[in-house]
């Protein structure tokens, strides 16, 4: 390579004006060993910057396994989902179709007599209330009347 | 996008990714860390990279992005400026040491501001086009040109200096 062409390539490099080809081709020229002697100060510079470009990390980047993981999650919940239902269902099946025995059969027949009983008493009771709201409508009549 | 399809586009930068990191934030822990940031990043964000033009561009302008941020916490924050200057001092020492050759470059490349230094590792280290480094950095093509000159030009005064002092 002609000495004049390097020069003038290496001054328009310091201008930001070169393609890659010709850094390429200066990198070359500096890389080699017939670098003439006024310019052997650059040789650092293109085989430096050539050099940093061969440094590699060392370390393994890591990925969470997202593909996998939520998988297995999704089998879970189904899973949890299915043992619940099916709980349900069960239970309900059971409470249905067992017999009562004659205790409890007895005991439902105490309370539904009960509530009855209640009821009547509630329903007394209510017609009491009612006589108490004519009662009411006493005090507001006697109220506009006598304010 | 899966997982090997990802890797496969993302992966063949990823040393392009760490050096642009270790430019930034000198210590090779951190640039390790701030790759496995941005890949966990690109990850979250996967389905997206496809409408890339280049997700390499992608990568790095993210990377950078990343590694700016962290300078900037950095300084906010004085321990860690402490801790900071002990690391780069460290670092420097042992550089001083393999220093007679080439890897002055990239000791006086720390001294450059940073975006001279960012432009200068896509150009020079890299070896990107001018309308790449433009589409990662948003910045115009002259712009970069010209910062990058400064750049190569502050590099070149320094090592003249070095090297006449290791000559005489």
């Amino acid at each position: 390579m002609e000495l004049a062409k390097i020069e003038k390539v290496l001054d328009a490099y310091f201008e930001g004006e070169t393609t890659l080809t010709e850094e390429k081709m200066l990198r070359e020229y500096f890389s080699g060993t017939n670098v003439a002697p006024h310019l052997e100060a650059y040789k650092n510079l293109f085989v430096g910057l050539k050099n940093a470009q061969q440094e590699v990390s060392e370390k393994e980047v890591i990925l969470p396994e997202v593909s996998n993981t939520s998988n297995r999650r999704w089998w879970w919940s189904v899973a949890a989902s299915v043992v619940i239902v099916l709980g349900v269902v069960g239970l309900q099946f059971s409470a249905n179709t067992n017999q009562l025995t004659s205790e409890e059969q007895q005991a439902l027949t105490e309370f539904n007599k009960t509530k009855e009983t209640l009821l009547l008493l509630s329903k007394s009771f209510n017609k009491g209330t009612g006589e108490l709201a004519v009662l009411g409508e006493f005090t507001i009549a006697k109220n506009k009347i006598l304010k | 996008m899966n997982q090997t399809e990802f890797l496969k586009t993302i992966l063949p930068c990823k040393d392009k990714l760490y050096r642009l990191a270790k430019r930034l934030l000198v210590s090779k822990d951190e640039a390790e860390d701030a790759v496995q940031e941005v890949f966990l990043k690109l990850w979250k964000g996967r389905d997206k990279i496809k409408n890339y033009k280049s997700p390499e561009a992608f990568a790095i302008t993210m990377t950078k992005n990343y590694c700016l941020d962290r300078l900037k916490s950095r300084q906010a924050s004085n321990l860690k400026i402490v801790h900071n200057n002990f690391k780069n001092s460290e670092n420097i020492e042992r550089q001083v040491e393999a220093n007679e050759g080439v890897e002055l470059v990239t000791k006086i490349m720390k001294t450059l501001p940073e975006k001279q230094k960012i432009i200068m590792q896509l150009r020079d280290i890299e070896q990107f086009e001018f309308a790449e480094i433009s589409q990662m950095l948003e910045i115009n093509e002259t712009a970069i040109r010209v910062a990058l000159s400064r750049a190569r030009k502050a590099v070149r005064e320094q090592l003249i200096k070095q090297y006449n002092y290791g000559v005489s």
